[in-house]
């Protein structure tokens, strides 16, 4: 126990302030103070559903004193008859009685509709709005259903400033990314932390959309710091539907159709320029490589089922239309919430099936919730909330270079059938020529036959105890679970050439993962005359273990069995399992000052250990101070009629990042099984060296922010700017190779990222019959590398094939730089002339720079939206527009669609601007069939790279709200159409389906990277809400 | 009720619960694998850090990969005398053939190189340093501790070996890395990494058994050791250290040879049972001294040579098991040239090679290039899609060629290193006596021998990636023509054009370090010819 004792040190004199601060509190919740010669008032306070309100602040006007109210919402308070006693509490808009001679005040408190006086959910509690120092965007669940996505982040995208969100993948539930004020990490995980009525949440993506009350998004140090070690990233605070305030029942439908299409399609050469490249490519190596190839049609395309006697197609197969399809997906959300005395119940169903573009994928959910909340005494309350998740459904590949749909529907020859005439599936290589086609099963085979499906089980709850222990000061005592179940399953047939043939594969592959926090605070609110406190401690364990089995069988006689027998695999390969877990310990508190209503201060600090860190760093400190002025409440603003709200905030603070894997800082050994005299055998080495010293990363952020509100809020504008320094980073620091080791995890470098959210808020024109809002919504951010390791080595991480590591990072750039060369032209018959021409090279080839260069960058400086909404009577109507700005794409399918010919069909581009000596600005290489003699020089160039800006119309929507009297006995019914994606203006050398998207799946360093795409559809929605 | 006294207890039980729940709270305890600090206890993790070395480092340079072909081929490509039907995506074939390599350029190569041997050096000297400390009396058979630190040993020499073939000067590192202590090392003379690779060598040599790798359990043996140390030899005797060393080679080459323990696999026929295609199909005979072990027995272990047999059309033809295939070693003119079509059964159809294929009745079709044959392996190409062919690292014929080198240049060509080239010539030149074929040789001056030698190395071994060694070594580039097949001559190699037309340059008998590396380890430098200039 003493060792325990001296290693935990900081431990335990943290908690002893803890308790001391504590004590303090009890001590402050104690102090009543009463005035002298005056008469006892009592009364009680309700709201208007004669519920009665705790804590309410009761103060003497002009004086320091004043009570609140107890459990019960009663108080009494000795005030003279001229006094005047105001009612004040969060939430609600505040009364004046005069007292004269009344001993009896009852006062019924209306709820606050003004925005400025909103609850603002903040880690472990509330704070109004007014008095928040940090930079919080909030959004309404409303706004994120409207859109109807399978996914809660796809409503969420462009309604909160400062937060990017990249919708990957046209699949359903594929990819997506979450960027809060920039990329402050290289090596840890740069998505947010989730965290749902208070519990962390691992994997947020399949969320029902339906079940989210409200998402905060705490983007600065002020309001972030509060979860210290995972803050650092910003975090998304999620607060679901819950039974019904106040008395009585609600039930609501929420249901949707939609239709989605293909948006765009991929330029690629039909049947006949097909041909006419092929032989042009022929044509080209008989000048340029001194061959002697046939400039003969009819003696290359010969085979009698594909081709006629003078060598024309017979086929012409447009691929992405024959894997493609359109696609019908509803959607039913019913929601039952009731409400009584004492207790709330909250009941919600969800049903959603998907289907996506490409043939045979869909996904499918299957959501409840419920939620029991009650105050059982006077001084205790409850909640429960559970909520079981399951979604299950078929998807494409979406990542790696092999040939899957996505990428075979682009490169599959057109003059191939997608079935003969016999029934039998064609693939590339179904043809009698001698034409040297890449082997590559055919899209429609691989999505109609193989199978991927993913099911995935989620159970989320928590259960909550609040003790009311003296007026304004509850102790909360909270314990959730985040339970994931997942399973993969694979099964590819045998016939299918070059992913699964001869042998056919059935993989599973299961995923456990278990996370439960206890958190535990107490929280004090209340005011002291012009003095309003808000103050919160408290201290959290958490503990998360993953465990993950797999198994493969390859050996199929028979396509039959899929993964339901894997026994049937005569090549089974050796299982695979694993385990890690990782804890955390953490004690908080934060206190919060306003001063007559003008000056504010909040205090946040958290002490944190992690399990992941070295021994020698366990716990570390996450402080931040904000402040804030409420201009407009000042005197000599009282004047200004036309502005309502003026405030300024600044704050500065440290967060943390620990997301990354576990055991990093252990020298671990690897161990596995190799072979040695046909017999597997035990097989182990080295597998990193240790670093006892490895800590967190740090991100020191300043902000300061001006909000204002101005002709009665009718203009509101939210600016703030901030400086993100993430220092420590953790990453792979590059050592020499000769060690043994490529590098050790270690805190290196500094990124800095800063930037500006602005959001601009309008009401143009209302009146009875019309109004028009508009909300413009913009961030951006500058990302640039300060530090690298100990030489500043560029340090190369990205996806490496073509032409080595695809990404760089380097000092003064920012993440995500694109490495290649420059492509400078072509070279030449001049330059053969003149024997300029390198040797092995071939005229019509590209001429590239020497050396590698940065070619462009895949994270984006300005993102945001401009949605206007109308309503004209009954009807309503959204226009929104989404924007990216300053950044560029990678297409690295260029390697494929313009370097391969030959060996697969390609880009429209090969045949109609390929190099040849008359042709103006060629932007392709001369054609050389791949095939027949060593095909086109590929590498990463400038070609390959375009500007990624575009602008969306991302959803136009109008909708029909009936009158109540109409529709009786329904309390409200809306019915509405939407179109969504209806289009992208795009740079003109952006040649694949959407700007928008990466092919690298969570590499950090892929976003604007990709090797083809899934794509996305265009959608037309028909839906009702209904209330009853 | 009190509330106060709700509380108090509540916070006190809180407390208490953390305090006991603090406990050991945030130790990592690792159960997916053990830390260093837990391993090199027994017996058992004594041959599992050995075991590894099978397929650490330069073992894994015989992998082959249907586009890139295989890393042990890189310099089969520098020389020039071999294409890939991919060159235009496998970029370091395009920049070999030109001349035009960089350290920038074949950046990932080069690194991935220079990263391999060494992460297998590292994990060499890991073992070098626990495995004497393990006390497993019990655990050990007798002799077994011994053997694995020899056969440790053996590995580190290999990679280092390699090393100093492709880079010249390396750092010489002989104690596992356990913490950043002295990350930046010099390059350690090429005179000095060869004394250690020799050191290494002779005490494992001293230690190993006395068996063909095929009958040791597919180990490493005596014979193993002292083959590697005999080409460790010729190298040190050639370029660039010009030390030499023939006597030491001719020493270690007889040691194999008067073991008994190997020897060449005879022609059976002069067809499908040649010698030639005997090897293209068995794993264990006792010509092979050393060889990269594959299976198809259990999952995982496959090998990929064979999809390098065909073209890429021929994966067409719908026939084969694979979808794709690449003549991805496609021997140039020079190389067919050098064998004589009249004598030479390893130039007949379908022994070293072959030109066209019958894939279905009445439709024979002709390559526009040569494929290797010797990688063809029907079975895995027709029924399984599975190939668990081994390939030869070193086989008994390149020992008979290296002895006869070796006497050669250290005693003169006395009829000990005439028969040993004309035991390797015999097996091809079926129609001639070993007799008459030695006979032939005997009159031949020092050096025209040595050519012989030469020629007969570029015959036998070009599958075996073994030319380009031989071109650094001898600073001799062979010439062949179609008028004279069968001649081959040697010039050069400075000045001299590769069959691309470009010119060899000194630089080129070493390749550049990754820029990568440089910018890693400020203490290197880059080899001369490579730098660049900012």
């Amino acid at each position: 126990m003493n060792d325990l004792l001296t290693k935990r040190k900081v431990t335990f004199s943290s908690k002893r302030v803890l308790i001391a601060i504590l004590l303090l509190f009890i001590g402050l919740g104690g102090q009543e103070t009463f005035a002298q010669n005056k008469s006892l008032i009592t009364g009680v306070v309700s709201d208007t559903k004669q519920e009665p309100l705790v804590g309410v602040t009761i103060q003497i006007k002009g004086a320091t004193t004043g009570t609140i109210t107890d459990f019960d919402g009663k108080y009494h308070i000795e005030a003279a008859p001229s006094d005047v006693l105001v009612f004040s509490y969060i939430g609600y808009t505040s009364q004046s009685i005069n007292v004269e001679n009344k001993r009896t005040i009852n006062v019924q408190l209306q709820e606050d509709t003004q925005t400025l006086d909103e609850l603002v959910v903040v880690g472990y509690g509330v704070q109004r709005k007014s008095d928040v120092t940090g930079s919080i965007a909030v959004t309404k669940g409303e706004d994120i259903l409207r859109q109807q996505s399978f996914s809660a982040l796809d409503g969420l995208k462009g309604k909160a400033s400062g937060v990017n969100i990249f919708t990957n993948s046209g699949q359903p539930g594929g990819a997506s990314r979450v960027l809060i004020r920039g990329q402050g990490t290289i090596n840890s995980s740069s998505d947010p932390l989730y965290v749902v009525d208070g519990v962390m949440m691992s994997d947020f993506k399949f969320m029902n959309p339906n079940d989210i009350e409200r998402i905060e998004v705490l983007k600065d140090a002020s309001s972030a710091a509060i979860y210290g070690a995972r803050g650092a990233n910003g975090v998304i605070l999620v607060t679901t539907k819950r039974g019904l305030k106040g008395s009585g029942v609600n039930v609501s439908y929420n249901g949707s159709v939609s239709l989605g299409t293909m948006a765009s399609y991929m330029d690629v050469m039909n049947s006949k320029e097909w041909i006419k490249a092929f032989m042009i490519g022929q044509e080209n190596a008989n000048k340029y490589q001194g061959k002697d190839f046939s400039l003969n049609q009819k003696d290359y395309f010969t085979d009698p089922n594909l081709f006629d006697a003078n060598g024309n197609p017979l086929y012409d197969t447009d691929w992405q239309k024959e894997a493609t399809r359109n696609t019908w997906s509803h959607n039913h959300q019913l929601s039952i919430q009731q409400g009584g005395d004492n207790s709330s119940v909250g009941a919600f169903l969800n049903f959603t099936d998907q289907q996506g573009l490409m043939l045979n994928s869909y996904l499918k959910r299957l959501n409840a919730k419920v939620t029991y909340d009650a105050d059982p005494t006077s001084w205790l309350s409850t909640g429960v909330n559970l909520m079981v998740n399951h979604t299950w459904g078929n998807e494409a590949e979406e990542t790696g270079g092999h040939q899957m749909p996505r990428r075979s529907m682009i490169e599959m020859v057109p003059w191939m059938p997608v079935k003969f005439s016999d029934g039998k599936w064609s693939n590339s290589t179904t043809v009698s020529d001698e034409l040297g086609l890449e082997g590559m099963a055919n899209p429609v085979h691989v999505l109609k036959t193989q199978e991927r499906m993913r099911y995935r089980t989620q159970v989320f709850g928590n259960a909550e105890l609040t003790f009311h222990l003296l007026p304004g000061l509850d102790l909360q005592t909270r314990l959730g679970i985040d339970a994931h179940f997942r399973q993969w399953r694979d099964y590819s047939p045998t016939d299918l050439s070059n992913i699964s043939f001869p042998n056919g594969r059935a993989t599973i592959e299961d995923q456990r993962e278990l996370l439960w926090q206890e958190e535990t605070f107490l929280t004090y609110m209340n005011t002291f005359g012009r003095h309003r406190i808000n103050a919160m401690m408290g201290m959290s364990w958490q503990e998360s273990t993953y465990r993950w089995n797999w198994s493969e069988t390859e050996g199929f006689s028979d396509d039959f069995y899929g993964t339901n027998n894997m026994e049937v695999g005569t090549i089974p390969k050796p299982p695979r399992s694993g385990f890690s877990k990782w804890a955390m310990n953490s004690y908080f508190l934060r206190g919060s000052y306003n001063y007559d209503g003008k000056y504010s201060a909040t205090v946040t600090a958290r002490i944190d250990g992690s399990s992941k860190f070295g021994e020698n760093n366990k716990y570390a400190f996450f402080p931040s101070l904000g402040l804030a002025w409420q201009i407009s409440n000042e005197d000599f603003m009282q004047n200004v009629s036309f502005i309502n709200n003026l405030k300024l905030h600044t704050s500065y603070g440290i967060t943390g990042n620990s997301e990354f894997a576990t055991y990093q800082s252990l020298a671990m050994m690897g161990v596995g099984t190799t072979l040695v005299d046909d017999n597997r055998v035990p097989s182990a080495w080295p597998g990193r060296l240790s670093n006892p010293d490895l800590k967190w990363e740090k991100t020191h952020m300043f902000d300061v922010g001006l909000d204002i509100g101005m002709f009665k809020n009718r203009l509101n504008f939210e600016i703030s700017y901030y400086n993100k320094k993430t220092k420590d980073l953790i990453m792979p620091r590059p050592i020499p190779n000769s060690t043994g080791f490529s590098s050790v995890t270690s805190n290196m470098g500094q990124i800095t990222n800063q930037g500006i959210d602005l959001l601009i808020n309008t009401t143009n024109i209302t009146n009875s019959d019309f109004s028009w809002n508009t909300t413009l919504n913009m961030n951006y951010n500058k990302n640039k590398i300060d530090k690298l390791g100990e030489n500043n080595e560029d340090v190369f991480t990205g996806p490496n094939w073509v032409s080595g590591y695809q990404t760089i990072l380097r000092v003064g750039e920012s993440l995500a730089s694109f490495w290649g060369y420059e492509r400078e032209g072509f070279w030449t018959e001049e330059d053969a002339a003149s024997g300029k021409l390198p040797a092995g090279q071939v005229v019509g080839s590209a001429k590239r720079s020497a050396k590698k260069k940065i070619l462009g960058k895949g994270l984006p400086d300005i993102t945001g939206s401009f949605i206007n909404d109308f309503t004209y009577k009954n009807f309503d109507l959204t226009i929104d527009f989404q924007y990216v700005l300053g950044v560029d794409i990678l297409q690295q399918f260029t390697h494929s669609t313009e370097d391969r010919f030959g060996l697969t069909n390609g880009d429209k581009s090969v045949l109609y601007d390929a190099w040849t000596p008359t042709k103006k600005n060629p932007k392709t290489q001369a054609i050389r069939n791949a095939a027949q003699d060593a095909g086109q020089s590929s590498e990463l160039d400038s070609r390959w790279v375009c500007n990624g800006s575009y602008l969306r119309l991302n959803m136009v929507q109008l909708g029909y709200t009936f009158e109540p009297e109409l529709i009786k006995p329904l309390k409200a019914l809306r019915i509405y159409f939407s179109a969504n994606n209806l289009f992208v203006t795009k740079s003109s050398n952006f040649r694949g389906f959407d700007p928008e998207g990466t092919s690298q799946g969570s590499d950090k360093f892929g976003q604007n990277m990709f090797f083809f795409q899934y794509p996305k559809p265009r959608t037309f929605t028909l839906g009702v809400t209904a209330t009853f | 009720m009190n509330i106060k006294n709700i509380f108090l207890g509540f916070i006190s039980l809180l407390l208490t619960g953390s305090i006991i729940s603090c406990n050991s709270f945030l130790d990592e305890n690792p159960k997916e694998n053990m830390s260093l600090g837990q391993f090199y206890k027994t017996a058992a993790h004594a041959r599992s850090g050995v075991n590894n070395l099978y397929s650490a480092g330069f073992m894994n340079f015989y992998n082959a990969n249907v586009y890139a072909g295989a890393t042990i081929g890189w310099g089969s490509y520098l020389s020039g005398l071999f294409d890939n039907e991919y060159k235009g995506q496998e970029v370091i074939v395009q920049y070999s053939h030109e001349l035009t390599i960089s350290e920038a350029n074949i950046s990932g190569q080069m690194n991935s190189l220079w990263r391999d041997c060494y992460s297998a050096i590292g994990r060499a000297n890991t073992a070098l340093k626990y495995i004497p400390t393990i006390d497993d009396p019990v655990g050990f058979s007798a002799g077994e501790q011994e053997s694995l630190l020899a056969q440790a040993k053996f590995f580190r020499a290999l990679n280092y070996f390699h090393l100093v073939k492709v880079y010249g000067d390396v750092p010489l590192i002989l104690d596992p890395y356990e913490s950043l202590d002295g990350i930046y090392m010099k390059r350690t003379p090429t005179a000095e990494v060869y004394t250690q690779i020799i050191k290494d060598l002779k005490e494992a040599s001293e230690v190993l058994k006395s068996e063909a790798f095929t009958k040791n359990g597919m180990r490493v043996s005596k014979t193993t050791a002292e083959t590697l140390l005999a080409d460790v030899y010729m190298q040190m005797s050639g370029y660039p250290l010009q030390e030499n060393h023939y006597k030491d080679a001719a020493t270690a080459a007889r040691n194999v040879i008067n073991s008994g323990k190997h020897s060449l696999t005879k022609n059976i026929d002069e067809d499908q049972q040649s010698a030639y295609n005997i090897l293209r199909m068995e794993d264990n005979l006792t010509e092979y001294i050393f060889s990269k072990e594959r299976t198809t027995s259990t999952s995982g272990f496959t090998s990929n040579w064979t999809q390098l047999s065909f073209p890429v059309y021929a994966a067409a033809w719908g026939i084969f098991k694979y979808t794709l295939t690449n003549n991805a070693f496609s021997p140039m003119p020079t190389i067919v040239n050098a064998y004589n079509p009249d004598k030479d059964l390893r130039i007949k159809e379908r022994q070293f090679f072959f030109n066209s294929y019958e894939y279905k009745t009445d439709s024979i079709s002709k390559f526009k290039a040569p494929a290797p044959w010797l990688y063809m392996d029907e079975e895995a190409m027709f029924e399984t899609g599975l190939s668990g062919k081994d390939f030869p690292i070193y086989r008994y014929s390149e020992v008979l060629l290296t002895a006869a080198e070796a006497i050669a240049q250290s005693e003169g060509v006395t009829s000990e290193a005439v028969g040993y080239l004309a035991d390797v010539r015999s097996r091809a030149y079926t129609k001639q006596t070993k007799e008459e074929i030695a006979a032939e040789l005997t009159a031949l001056s020092k050096d025209d021998f040595i050519k012989e030698v030469w020629a007969e190395r570029l015959r036998e071994l070009c599958l075996d990636h073994k030319i380009w060694d031989d071109v650094q070594r001898t600073r001799m580039y062979p010439v062949t023509s179609s008028d004279n097949k069968g001649v081959v001559s040697f010039v050069n190699v400075i000045g001299a054009k590769n069959p691309f037309g470009a010119t060899f340059q000194e630089k080129h008998l070493l390749w550049p370090i990754s820029d990568q590396e440089l910018q890693r380890n400020p203490e290197l430098n880059q080899n001369p010819g490579y730098e660049t200039k900012d």
